[in-house]
């Protein structure tokens, strides 16, 4: 039996990229996001094969298989896989190309957004927010509603770019990341003078009459702060402290702290 | 100060709908600015809600969901900060320390259910293979729903049914206490600034932490954005350079070819 294949248009894609929102709906330590990653692509799928029941349902179990990725990127991925099944590709390759792409795009998708446009807006955002500002809580709104916004264009990317898609991630995924660290790092280096807050009680001093804080400060402003977030980075990354367990420590240790007025 | 039934509906709505988009990352609203900046406004007290989330905001700014972890949940740290910095007139520093049990309540409820929700693929599976997209639909929202349910749950009761005991609690606190709670409130962000670090951090990027840390330091910037402008130039001048020397190579091993070398 021949199977009759039709075309999507731009509209379907759009559509695609918008049901995209609910792809982590229902995740699961199983298979994760394969839920609400194959519900994206249910509508294009049913307009290829029509009501050749037999094609959409081999189509919909090719993704039910564990997939992770970044949210605002699957639909780059499902986008792609739109395309190859409207061009009739095999399954098998259409499987073999989303399981090899959706861990980079993961990783492309995490330092676009978690680790470069998370720090940067929520750095902005309280800034104005602490000093009592509207603005700040609703910038923060408007910029993540163009994250948002911006996985219409991933999918339209990964529906146009098809099988030439898997090139251009794989050689550009290194360099975009590399920048994106940069940035990140920059960003992280400017937020800790800016929202760790360390200093000794001003009626702890040293004899002499020096505050202990004073004399910190001659050293260099905010160097205890920094200093605190790298004896915090040894603990995570040499001693693999629990993250939950240094939390309550880091409460603990601030109580005996106020309890003695050293701080 | 009290809150009512009206305002404890409204705040579990608010739970509702941050948690679907909590499942979804899709709009940002389940971080905790977002979610205090609104829970502020059912309150009545819009200025509580923006320091409740300021400072939430930056202590799970490293906590990610990133690679299907589940850590302690920023939805409930931004609600419950604002909720017992109102209730009980404390500041946002020191409700952040006491907002901790809730968010890892909730931390526990989204494991359970990403544990619990392995059995919707049976029927998924049986969906896919008759080819039922309708059904498949109807028990994906029905995850959703459910997990969104309970945060709205848990913030009705914790928000309005017991605020009278939370708020009795804190009260009972002797001034060093709060105190101590204050300081954390200051050291926490740290945690989720380190978080950063450990997945960012490294060899070839550590420069960049230490001359962010000291125009932010030295320049006395009002905010974040003039670093991250200079952190786009410095990473352009490397991504040109990079270019630049991945051409050379190429002419470079070219020329060796011709040699027939």
């Amino acid at each position: 039996m021949t199977v009759s294949r039709n075309k999507l248009t731009k509209k379907d894609i759009n559509k695609m990229s918008m049901l995209s929102i609910l792809e982590q709906s229902c995740f699961s330590f199983e298979r994760m996001q394969a839920p609400g990653f194959c519900l994206g692509l249910l509508p294009g799928l049913k307009k290829i094969y029509g009501d050749q029941k037999e094609e959409i349902s081999d189509a919909m179990k090719n993704n039910m298989d564990f997939i992770n990725t970044e949210p605002h990127m699957a639909t780059f991925l499902q986008g792609l896989i739109l395309s190859l099944e409207e061009n009739g590709q095999d399954r098998a390759l259409i499987k073999s190309i989303k399981t090899g792409l959706f861990g980079p795009l993961a990783g492309l998708g995490d330092a676009i957004f978690w680790f470069t446009l998370l720090p940067i807006s929520a750095a902005i955002c309280c800034s104005l927010a602490s000093g009592g500002s509207v603005l700040g809580p609703i910038l923060y709104i408007a910029i993540w509603f163009l994250g948002a916004i911006s996985r219409l264009w991933f999918g339209r990317m990964g529906y146009n770019m098809g099988v030439g898609a898997v090139d251009l991630i794989s050689s550009n995924a290194s360099a975009i990341t590399k920048a994106a660290g940069i940035l990140g790092m920059m960003v992280v280096g400017g937020l800790i003078p800016s929202y760790v807050s360390l200093h000794f009680a001003e009626t702890l001093v040293a004899p002499g009459g020096v505050s202990i804080q004073a004399i910190f400060d001659s050293i260099m402003p905010n160097i205890l702060p920094l200093g605190f977030v790298f004896t915090l980075y040894w603990l995570f990354k040499k001693k693999h402290v629990n993250t939950l367990m240094l939390i309550i420590l880091i409460i603990l240790v601030s109580i005996v702290l106020s309890f003695f007025r050293i701080m | 100060m009290q809150i009512t039934l009206i305002q404890g509906i409204l705040l579990a709505l608010l739970a509702f709908i941050c948690a679907c988009d909590a499942s979804w990352e899709a709009f940002f609203w389940f971080r905790p600015i977002v979610v205090a900046f609104f829970a502020g406004i059912i309150l009545g007290d819009v200025q509580v809600g923006l320091a409740a989330g300021a400072v939430a905001e930056l202590s799970y700014l490293g906590l990610l969901t990133v690679g299907g972890t589940v850590p302690p949940d920023p939805l409930m740290a931004g609600m419950m900060t604002t909720v017992i910095a109102f209730t009980t007139g404390q500041s946002a520093e020191t409700a952040l320390g006491l907002s901790l049990p809730f968010a890892l309540l909730a931390q526990w409820v989204g494991i359970v259910c990403n544990t619990t929700f392995a059995g919707f693929l049976r029927p998924l599976d049986h969906a896919c293979e008759n080819a039922d997209t309708k059904k498949f639909t109807q028990i994906v929202i029905l995850g959703l729903v459910i997990k969104a349910g309970i945060y709205a749950l848990i913030t009705f009761l914790s928000a309005f049914a017991l605020q009278n005991q939370i708020a009795g609690f804190v009260n009972m606190f002797p001034e060093w206490l709060i105190h101590g709670f204050e300081i954390s409130g200051g050291l926490l962000p740290a945690v989720g600034l380190t978080l950063l670090l450990v997945v960012m951090l490294k060899k070839q990027n550590v420069a960049y932490l230490f001359i962010g840390f000291l125009l932010m330091t030295f320049l006395k910037l009002g905010n974040i954005l003039p670093v991250a402008i200079a952190g786009i130039a410095v990473a352009f001048i490397g991504y040109l350079n990079d270019e630049t020397i991945k051409k050379n190579a190429i002419s470079v091993g070219g020329g060796a070819d011709d040699d027939g070398i």
